[in-house]
């Protein structure tokens, strides 16, 4: 099933790409659905863009 | 215009022409440049970047920086990964003939994840989360039978455990091994044919890098 194989191999590479390597200093907004996602190349933060605003407001 | 780091290099011509060269003390970055206005998410953005990183791997080991980070110039590059030069050197000098290779497995048995709503506060549960995670492993026997095969043919070993339902073997490997190792998961696949695992790699120095980081 090639196309299955090829899926799983660009998971896998976005899955290194972003999850991976070297932590500096970086984000990014990364869209799933209609929702922005803020990612900040931690694993522990994954915050709906809204709410990391508001919470940066108080 | 600005530009997304890829990873750290020891020479320039590991790098170009492939992407563009961003000279950080004695060590090189490689990065794509977009137009400031394209947001880093950019499905097809990240598609490239990808295959750009294994485009450069091809070329030489290098160390991953994760994505996410952009820099208006070289000036600014500096400023944000000069400190980690003298460390990038050492490992870059070491494992230049090395690359990662990665095992993910389903876990044997998965513990339940902890339910949000039974903690009093988000440290409580991410501490819970941790240790479910921890708790994970695979069927005794295929976690034996990695050890005779894989992890002989590897330099360096690691287990990672990122979530509840799956662990992780990551490896350095020699580039001549490579074609070794592939064989020798095979191997593993005939012997344990019920147990679902991905083999996937080469990977620039990424767990490894973060290791020595730390």
């Amino acid at each position: 099933m090639p196309d299955e194989t090829q899926e799983i191999t660009l998971l896998e590479t976005l899955d290194h790409l972003l999850d991976r390597g070297v932590v500096i200093a970086g984000e990014a907004t990364i869209s799933i659905g209609d929702v922005d996602l803020l990612y900040l190349g931690l694993n522990v933060v994954l915050a709906n863009v809204d709410a990391m605003r508001r919470t940066g407001q108080k | 215009m600005k530009s997304v780091v890829i990873g750290a290099h020891l020479r320039r011509e590991d790098v170009e022409p492939i992407a563009e060269t961003l000279p950080v003390g004695e060590l090189f970055l490689s990065a794509v440049s977009i137009a400031n206005d394209r947001p880093l998410g950019d499905r097809d953005l990240l598609i490239e970047v990808a295959g750009i990183r294994g485009q450069l791997l091809d070329r030489a080991t290098f160390i991953a920086i994760r994505y996410g980070l952009a820099v208006r110039d070289e000036h600014e590059a500096a400023i944000k990964c000069i400190g980690f030069v003298p460390q990038w050197r050492k490992l870059l000098d070491a494992h230049r003939e090395e690359v990662e290779m990665t095992l993910k497995a389903a876990a044997s048995a998965p513990p339940a994840r902890p339910d949000r709503h039974d903690f009093a506060s988000g440290g409580q549960y991410l501490r819970a989360l941790h240790e479910a995670s921890r708790a994970v492993d695979v069927d005794p026997q295929f976690k034996t039978g990695i050890e005779r095969t894989l992890v002989p043919l590897a330099t360096e070993h690691r287990w990672l455990h990122r979530d509840t339902t799956s662990i992780e073997l990551a490896m350095l490997v020699r580039r001549r091994d490579l074609e070794t190792v592939r064989t020798a998961g095979e191997k593993l696949r005939r012997d344990f044919p019920k147990i679902p695992f991905l083999l996937s790699g080469p990977w620039p120095l990424e767990v490894f890098a973060n290791d020595h980081q730390q």
